[in-house]
C-alpha cells in the first residue's frame, strides 16, 4: 500500500495539535461558557482533527483511526451541544404545533375519546343500573372510600395544608396515569387500548357510585374545573400512543424503527401539550375545586376552560390564510 | 472510501456522519454500563427526596404547619420520576449526572446533539420499558438491537455512546529490526489487503497481554496463508513472518547485520520510550511520542553496519531458516551492538551513531 506519508510521520506532525483539542474540551465545562479564544480554537482545531480523520481512515491503521473517531466526536458533542433555548420556541410548540398535530392526526384522537368515553359510559349506567356491576370492577372499600370522600361537599372548602397533600397526589397519580397510557403504546398499541379503556371504566364506575348515594352533586361539581383539561390530556396521550402502536403495525414500507422515528416529532408535539394540559389540570385541581366557593362560580369557570380547551385544540396554530396577504412579495 | 469496505466489520460501534460529511464510529454503551449509570441517577434522586422530606419536616415542626410536606413530597418525587432525566440531558446535552460519571452521552442517531422533544420521549418511555418491573423490556429489547437501543431510544432516534478519552497508540517496531535477508525474500509490494494488514496489526497490538502459546497458535492459523501467498515453504517462526509482514508493508527499514540482542529474540513493546526499554519481547509500542524527534531518528536510515563498523564477518551469512532456527534454538548472538531503536539514555555500552 502506497501511502502520501508515513504513520508514524504523520502522527508526529499532528501530535501536538490533538493534544490541545484534547485539553480545550477536557476541561468538562460546556463550551459556551469557554473563553471565545477557546471556542474559536477548538472549532478550528476540530477541522483539522475532521480532516486527519479521513486522511487516516484512507492510509493509516485502526488504533489511529480509533483514536481520531474518539477525539473528532467528543470534538463533535461539545461544539455542537451547546445551543439555546428559547422561550418563544416552546410557546410555539404548545401554542401551535401541538393542536396543529392534533388535529392533523385526529383519527387517533376520535378512536381514544371513544376507547375513553364509551367504557366510561359503560361504567357510569351500569353501576347505576346494578351496584353488583360496580363492585365487580372496583372492590367495595375502594367505592367505599370515594363515597366517603364526596359525601361532605366542599362548602367550607379544605384547608390550606390537605389543599396540598392533594394537589401533590393528583399530579403524581393523573400524570403517572397520562404519561402510561402513552409508553405503553409501543407495545403495539395494546397498553394504550387497555389503559385507556380501564380508566374510562373506573372513572365511570366511581361517577356512578357516588351518584348512586346521592353525592352526585358533589363530585360533578368537584371534576368540572379540572375535568376539561384533565381527561382531555388522558385522552390525548392515549391518542398518540395509539398512533406510536399503529406505526409499528402499518409501516408504510420503512423499518418499523424507521416508521416509529418518523412520527416522532408529531408524538413529541401531542405528549409535551398534553403534560402542559396536566400541569393545568392539577393546578386546578389542588387548589381550586376543593375550595369552598358556591357551586356556581365553578361551573361558570368550567364553562370557560372548556371554551378555552376547545379553542385552543381547534384554532391554535392556524393560519391567517382569510386574511389579506397582498403586501407579501409585492 | 464506503465502495472500499463494503462490509463493515461487526462491532459496537455506530456509524454517524455530521453535517460536514464527516463521518465518526462511535462506541456504543451497552445494558450494563447504562444500568451502573442508571443506579447512580436513582441514589441521586433518592438522595435529593430524602433532603427534600428533611428539610420539609424541619420546616413542619419549626412553623407548626401540617399537611405542607405530603404535598411537597408527592410533587419532588413527580419532578424527579419524570423530569429529571430531561432536565439534565438538556442543559449538559445528553448527560445526566450518572451518564456523565460513567463517560456516556446521548446522542441522535445520526450525530447531531440532542434536542429537548428527543430527551421527553426517550425519558417518557421509561415506563414501557420498565415493564413489566426493574427494565425487564428494557433489558431485552437492548440486548436484541445492535445499537443497544431501548425503546424510547427507537422512538426518540437516539443512541448512547461512550465518550472515552483514547490514547495515541504508539507505533510498532518490530525487534531485533528485520534484516536485510528477511526483506529480501520479501517483496516490495506486498500481497495484503489493508483489512489483513489491520488484522495483523490488530494481533501485534495485542501481543502484550496474550501468553506466548496462545499467540503462536494464533499465528500458525493466519501465518500459513500468507506464507503460501509469498511461496515461502518453510516457515519456523509465524509471528515474527507476521510481523515481518507488517514491517514490509509499514515500510520500515531493514539492517544489514543479523542481530543481536541482549534481550530474547520478538518483537518490543516499548513503554515510555525513549526513556526506558521493556524487558520482554515483542514489538515495540511506545506510549507517548517523542516531542522533539521525529520517529524516524531511532532508527537507522541506512544499512548500518558501515557506519557503526560493524565486524562484517563476525557471523556468516545464513539462509533465513537457518537464520530462524538458530535464532528459535539460542536466541541471538550477543556481540553485536545495540538493537538501533534502543534509547540512547539506557545504560548502553555500545552507543549507537545518534546518541
Amino acid at each position: 500500500m502506497s501511502t502520501a506519508q508515513d504513520q508514524d510521520t504523520f502522527v508526529f506532525r499532528r501530535q501536538a495539535e490533538w493534544s490541545e483539542l484534547e485539553k480545550l474540551i477536557g476541561l468538562g465545562k460546556e463550551l459556551h461558557r469557554s473563553a471565545p479564544r477557546d471556542i474559536s480554537r477548538a472549532a478550528s482545531l476540530y477541522r483539522s482533527v475532521c480532516a486527519d480523520l479521513m486522511r487516516a481512515r484512507a492510509n493509516y491503521g485502526p488504533d489511529l483511526i480509533r483514536y481520531l473517531d474518539g477525539l473528532a466526536a467528543r470534538a463533535h458533542n461539545l461544539l455542537y451541544g451547546a445551543r439555546a433555548y428559547r422561550v418563544s420556541a416552546l410557546w410555539k410548540l404548545i401554542a401551535h404545533e401541538f393542536p396543529q398535530t392534533l388535529r392533523r392526526r385526529w383519527g387517533f384522537f376520535a378512536l381514544a375519546n371513544l376507547l375513553f368515553y364509551l367504557p366510561f359510559l359503560i361504567g357510569m349506567f351500569g353501576t347505576l343500573a346494578s351496584t353488583e356491576f360496580a363492585e365487580t370492577i372496583l372492590p367495595a372499600q375502594q367505592l367505599a372510600g370515594m363515597e366517603d370522600m364526596y359525601s361532605e361537599g366542599f362548602n367550607e372548602g379544605r384547608d390550606e395544608g390537605t389543599d396540598s397533600a392533594m394537589a401533590g397526589f393528583y399530579v403524581l397519580n393523573n400524570v403517572g396515569i397520562a404519561f402510561r397510557c402513552f409508553a405503553t403504546g409501543i407495545l403495539f398499541g395494546v397498553g394504550s387500548l387497555f389503559f385507556s379503556i380501564y380508566n374510562g371504566l373506573t372513572i365511570g364506575v366511581v361517577l356512578g357510585w357516588v351518584t348512586h348515594t346521592g353525592h352526585g352533586g358533589n363530585i360533578l361539581t368537584f371534576i368540572c374545573g379540572h375535568g376539561p383539561f384533565e381527561l382531555t390530556a388522558i385522552v390525548i396521550s392515549a391518542a398518540a400512543g395509539l398512533q406510536m402502536g399503529w406505526a409499528l403495525i402499518k409501516t408504510d414500507g420503512l423499518t418499523r424503527t424507521g416508521s416509529l422515528r418518523a412520527q416522532a416529532r408529531e408524538l413529541g408535539n401531542l405528549i409535551v401539550g398534553a403534560a402542559v394540559m396536566l400541569v393545568i389540570a392539577a393546578a386546578i385541581e389542588g387548589f381550586w375545586s376543593p375550595s369552598g366557593l358556591p357551586p356556581p362560580v365553578k361551573w361558570t369557570f368550567s364553562g370557560f376552560a372548556c371554551l378555552f380547551v376547545i379553542a385552543w385544540l381547534g384554532l391554535g396554530g392556524r393560519s391567517r390564510a382569510a386574511s389579506p396577504r397582498v403586501e407579501v412579495g409585492a | 472510501m464506503d465502495a472500499a469496505q463494503p462490509v463493515r466489520p461487526i462491532d459496537t460501534t455506530a456509524e454517524v456522519e455530521t453535517p460536514e460529511h464527516v463521518r465518526f464510529d462511535y462506541p456504543l454503551a451497552g445494558p450494563s454500563r447504562r444500568a451502573v449509570a442508571y443506579l447512580i441517577d436513582a441514589m441521586i434522586r433518592a438522595g435529593v427526596v430524602f433532603v427534600v422530606v428533611l428539610v420539609l419536616q424541619l420546616v413542619e415542626i419549626g412553623v407548626g404547619f401540617d399537611g405542607m410536606s405530603t404535598g411537597a413530597t408527592l410533587i419532588a418525587i413527580f419532578l424527579l420520576d419524570w423530569f429529571y432525566y430531561v432536565f439534565f440531558e438538556t442543559i449538559w446535552s445528553g448527560r445526566s449526572p450518572g451518564k456523565r460519571a460513567l463517560r456516556l452521552r446521548v446522542v441522535g442517531q445520526d450525530g447531531r446533539s440532542l434536542t429537548v422533544l428527543d430527551s421527553v420521549l426517550r425519558n417518557l418511555l421509561r415506563a414501557a420499558d420498565f415493564l413489566p418491573f426493574g427494565y425487564a423490556v428494557g433489558l431485552v429489547v437492548v440486548s436484541s438491537d445492535p445499537m443497544f437501543r431501548r425503546l424510547g431510544d427507537m422512538v426518540a432516534g437516539t443512541v448512547v455512546v461512550i465518550e472515552d478519552p483514547g490514547r495515541v497508540t504508539a507505533p510498532l517496531y518490530l525487534h531485533p529490526p528485520p534484516t536485510v535477508e528477511e526483506m529480501e525474500r520479501l517483496p516490495s509490494r506486498m500481497p495484503v489487503s489493508r483489512e489483513e494488514l489491520e488484522a495483523i496489526e490488530v494481533f501485534l497490538r495485542r501481543r502484550g497481554t496474550l501468553a506466548p502459546l496462545r499467540e503462536l497458535e494464533l499465528a500458525e492459523m493466519i501465518a500459513p496463508i500468507f506464507a503460501k501467498r509469498l511461496n515461502l515453504f518453510h516457515v519456523p517462526d509465524p509471528v515474527r513472518l507476521l510481523g515481518l509482514i507488517y514491517a514490509r508493508a509499514r515500510g520500515h527499514q531493514a539492517v544489514a547485520a543479523p542481530h543481536q540482542q541482549q534481550q530474547q529474540q520478538g518483537w518490543q513493546q516499548q513503554q515510555g520510550w525513549p526513556q526506558q526499554q521493556a524487558p520482554q519481547q515483542g514489538w515495540q509500542q511506545q506510549q507517548g511520542w517523542p516531542q522533539q524527534q521525529a520517529p524516524q531518528q531511532g532508527w537507522p536510515q541506512q544499512p548500518a553496519p558501515q557506519q557503526q563498523g560493524w565486524p562484517q564477518q563476525q557471523q556468516p551469512q545464513q539462509g533465513w531458516q537457518q537464520q530462524q532456527q538458530q535464532a528459535q534454538q539460542q536466541g541471538w548472538p550477543q556481540q553485536q551492538p545495540p538493537h538501533p531503536g534502543q534509547p540512547p539514555n539506557q545504560p548502553n555500552q555500545n552507543p549507537g551513531p545518534w546518541s
